[in-house]
């Protein structure tokens, strides 16, 4: 093997995306370790080294001695290329040793567009891509879990497992029942039934999925006894004494983020409806502010890094921002690290922040309010008014910054096109605003960037249709006739991919074929436009028969069973419709962090309530006091 | 100022990490070494440190040069120390030197590097004839490609920087011993040389199996 990948690495452009030698990086006995497991990332090295997630896990397994876990990301197509060409198999980065020898191989799920890139994976290691084929012959238990296995379907074919929700506890009870499945001497079908029984983990074997029509599914109901009916995430109870990363890997290439990621709290209850990370890490739970200043200074010792974000959803929204942001801006801005808060919510008090730790004013502010008038803002129930908007940028420009970006969404439910002009008229305001106060009012710029809704499983918005493409394309058409002139920037993506991730968010087993049809005819990468190529996607759907405008663009109905209803984020499916319901009545409804409980369901399901810093179980919030 | 000299080795798995990538990886070994580096002034700092000259990815080196400045003297036997307790597999100091800040630039300095470079048997169509290296030192001019930094194809003479080829015995296909000089005035890469030798034998190999190892770098005087 090592001749054949140094003759690979001599040709590929970046080869330190295969080599390893990361500092930080875990080397461990490979005979005397009792599991070994092979984290995948189905992206290339750049983006899953910039992942949090994958340094948890990588730090959750290493920590044990009786297991090791090893990283893998998807090689760029001049490393495919030689790799094909030389029969040299996909291998771990650590030890060099070919994928297939582990016992566990763990995709993470991070976006749609990244799925056939997990076929061509498990195709380079030698493995079948369909698991009805690994049946017979000795393959590594393929997991997921991610974001994206909260609708498994159209991956169901080809993992034996997944796991569904956050993962710091729910390794351990995979390695722990490997170890005991391994002592036990078990098969695989053995083994399956072992981990149905654990709680979030899903095994799609184990159940029966039928439809009616073309169109809708009959029933899916677990085949086995030891299979539950539903499968509820996974989630962590005491953020603040889970295991997190304070010795992370330090990559080699410089990476898409390469800088100390400190989680300071998990999930939003802030309730978009439109955005299912607020309801895959709900409840909330914030981290001690002593914890994160005590984190800080270790990950920052221990790498090097002189850059150190404050990452979660809505950072602004932890109780103790304030005092932890003068603590870190005391004790490390002083020693020459910079913080930065990479999502902010839009109003004055987060500029104020911003401003704390951005002492020079290089990049841009950026802010989302996702939609263009107050009407449609309360339909996706996001709590920001214009004159939030206007105060956050007033505040930004007058404390030096000369731009901003402002993120919206088209194509969300209800819009018309008085509120695309609604963006438009925004992007104005806050240009003017900008010339108005900034000392250099020529060098004031506004950068308009609008992504298409794409609905989402466990959301309010998951029963809704994608607008096709080519009323996306009129919208874009629409606003860029209407964001130009001097000071304005208009940035969107073409639709395609939107529409893509919109049918496999939405979809069921049946993709599995077109699937397979797409990355046998050669897709890969979908994420990125240079490998991009829509028109082989069409085809695919062409030759198997599979209507993708019945996944993206059609309503779903209240009472038709969803591809994942089986799996369950928490939220009460009641809840869900009640809410959708209020969006498209134009009710707002409230953040339970304000201590008033909307009934989402998730608590009581999942016998967990939100935590604040300080042990509070509730916080009034920022608004409020201002 | 305090000005210091590092003689470093850079092999697998450093020896992929491209120059860009290693003068971060340096950086964050000097702070995770807690060492005194000077930084540059403005809006954008950066370490007061500078690498003698770049290697190619993928290249090996045996004894390369970097010097770096530290706010405040440090013992180097300590520095060796304190780094190689946090470099990164490949990467290792072998000496530092302190300099006097009257002693110019390594870079500028810089006049020689020697060179191992090996080509497997399979990867090698035909022996490489000793006489057709001789051959090949007695010309005056050996003309070759390069891309400038505006993209633009120019002929160079690379024969002046030709210092020496000498072939060194090999178990399997062939082991060439190269002297080239470089730095600012003359600058010869390895596989320019040995792609240039092997045109003049008549054999035809692919530059991407030649494996490169830099076994000094030498400055004038």
């Amino acid at each position: 093997m090592d001749k054949r990948l140094e003759k690979a690495l001599r040709r590929v452009q970046k080869p330190g995306r295969y080599t390893g030698g990361e500092w930080n990086a875990v080397y461990k006995d490979w005979p005397n370790t009792g599991v070994k497991m092979v984290f995948a990332f189905p992206d290339v090295y750049e983006v899953g080294m910039s992942h949090l997630g994958l340094q948890i896990i990588y730090h959750a397994v290493n920590s044990r001695e009786d297991a090791l876990l090893e990283r893998v990301f998807a090689p760029w197509a001049d490393m495919e290329k030689q790799m094909r060409e030389t029969g040299l198999p996909l291998f771990s980065l650590e030890s060099r040793r070919p994928v297939r020898d582990f016992d566990i191989l763990g995709f993470t799920l991070q976006y749609e567009l990244s799925f056939t890139n997990i076929l061509n994976m498990l195709d380079l290691a030698g493995i079948p891509v369909r698991r009805d084929d690994r049946a017979t012959g000795v393959y590594p238990l393929v997991v997921a879990g991610g974001p994206c296995a909260f609708n498994p379907e159209p991956l169901a074919d080809f993992i034996d497992v997944f796991i569904i929700g956050e993962g710091e506890d729910a390794v351990n009870d995979l390695l722990d029942a490997c170890l005991e499945s391994q002592r036990g001497g078990e098969n695989r079908e053995q083994f399956l039934l072992r981990l149905a029984k654990i709680g979030g983990f899903y095994v799609p074997s184990l159940y029966r999925v039928e439809y009616n029509d073309r169109v809708n599914l009959e029933k899916v109901e677990p085949a086995v006894a030891e299979a539950p009916a539903v499968v509820n995430k996974r989630v962590v109870t005491n953020l603040g004494e889970a295991a997190f990363p304070t010795r992370p890997l330090v990559p080699v290439i410089e990476a898409v983020h390469n800088r100390a990621m400190l989680e300071v709290q998990r999930g939003c209850t802030r309730g978009c409806r439109f955005c299912q990370a607020g309801v895959i890490y709900r409840p909330v739970r914030e981290k001690e502010p002593q914890t994160l200043v005590r984190q800080a200074e270790e990950i920052i010792h221990n790498t090097g890094w002189n850059e150190i974000s404050l990452s979660s959803l809505s950072t602004s929204d932890y109780s103790r921002i304030k005092p932890l942001v003068s603590e870190l801006t005391g004790s490390q801005t002083a020693a020459g690290v910079n913080i930065s808060l990479p999502s902010l919510r839009v109003d004055a008090f987060s500029v104020d922040l911003a401003k704390e730790v951005q002492k020079v004013r290089r990049s841009s502010l950026t802010f989302a309010p996702e939609a263009g008038t107050q009407r449609l803002r309360d339909v996706i129930n996001k709590g920001v008014t214009e004159d939030n908007l206007l105060e956050a940028v007033s505040a930004a420009f007058a404390g030096g910054w000369q731009a901003v970006k402002l993120y919206f969404m088209i194509g969300l439910p209800t819009e018309t096109d008085a509120d695309l002009e609604g963006i438009a008229d925004l992007a104005r305001r806050v240009l003017e605003r900008g010339r108005r106060l900034s000392r250099s009012p020529g060098r004031i710029k506004v950068t308009v960037s609008v992504s298409s809704f794409v609905p989402k499983s466990h959301t309010p918005f998951q029963w809704e249709p994608q607008d096709n493409m080519d009323e996306l394309k009129r919208k874009q058409a629409f606003l860029k006739q209407r964001v130009r002139g001097r000071g304005l920037v208009f940035n969107y993506h073409d639709p395609e991919g939107s529409f893509l991730e919109a049918v496999f968010s939405r979809g069921d087993r049946r993709l599995a074929t077109v699937l397979e049809a797409a990355w046998r005819a050669g897709s890969r990468f979908d994420g990125w436009s240079e490998f991009f190529n829509f028109e082989r996607w069409m085809t695919a759907f062409e030759a198997t028969g599979i209507e993708p405008a019945g996944y993206a663009h059609r309503r779903f109905e209240y009472d038709e069973i969803l591809p994942w209803d089986h799996i369950g984020a928490g939220m009460n499916k009641k809840y869900l419709v009640r809410e959708h319901r209020r969006a498209l009545d134009g009710e707002i409804t409230p953040d339970c962090r304000a201590g008033k409980c909307p009934g989402c369901g998730l608590c009581p399901t999942l016998e967990i309530k939100p935590s604040l810093a300080g042990g509070e179980t509730v916080a009034p919030l920022h608004d409020s006091l201002q | 100022m305090h000005r210091y000299m590092i003689r470093y080795s850079k092999k697998d798995p450093a020896r992929y990490t491209a120059h860009l990538d290693l003068i971060r990886e340096l950086e964050r070994s000097m702070r995770r070494a807690k060492l005194p580096v000077a930084f540059s002034e403005g809006f954008n700092p950066h370490p007061r440190m500078s690498i003698a000259a770049p290697l190619p990815v993928g290249t090996e080196g045996l004894a390369e040069l970097a010097e770096v400045e530290m706010t405040r003297e440090v013992e180097p036997v300590q520095m060796v120390e304190s780094l190689n307790a946090v470099l990164p597999p490949g990467l290792k100091v072998l000496e530092v030197a302190a300099i006097s800040s009257a002693t110019p630039a390594l870079m500028a300095a810089l006049e020689r590097a020697d060179y191992i470079v090996r080509l497997d048997g399979e990867d090698l169509p035909a022996p490489l004839p000793n006489a057709a290296i001789q051959e090949f030192m007695t010309r005056d001019c050996v003309e070759i490609r390069r891309r400038g930094k505006d993209g633009k194809e120019k002929i160079r003479d690379i024969r002046p920087g030709i210092v020496k080829v000498e072939v060194l015995p090999a178990e399997d296909g062939l082991c060439l011993r190269m002297e080239l000089k470089t730095g600012s005035v003359m600058n010869v890469r390895p596989a320019e040389a040995i792609t240039a030798l092997f045109e003049h034998a008549g054999i035809k190999v692919d530059p991407a199996d030649l494996q490169i190892t830099r076994t000094g770098l030498f400055l004038a005087g």
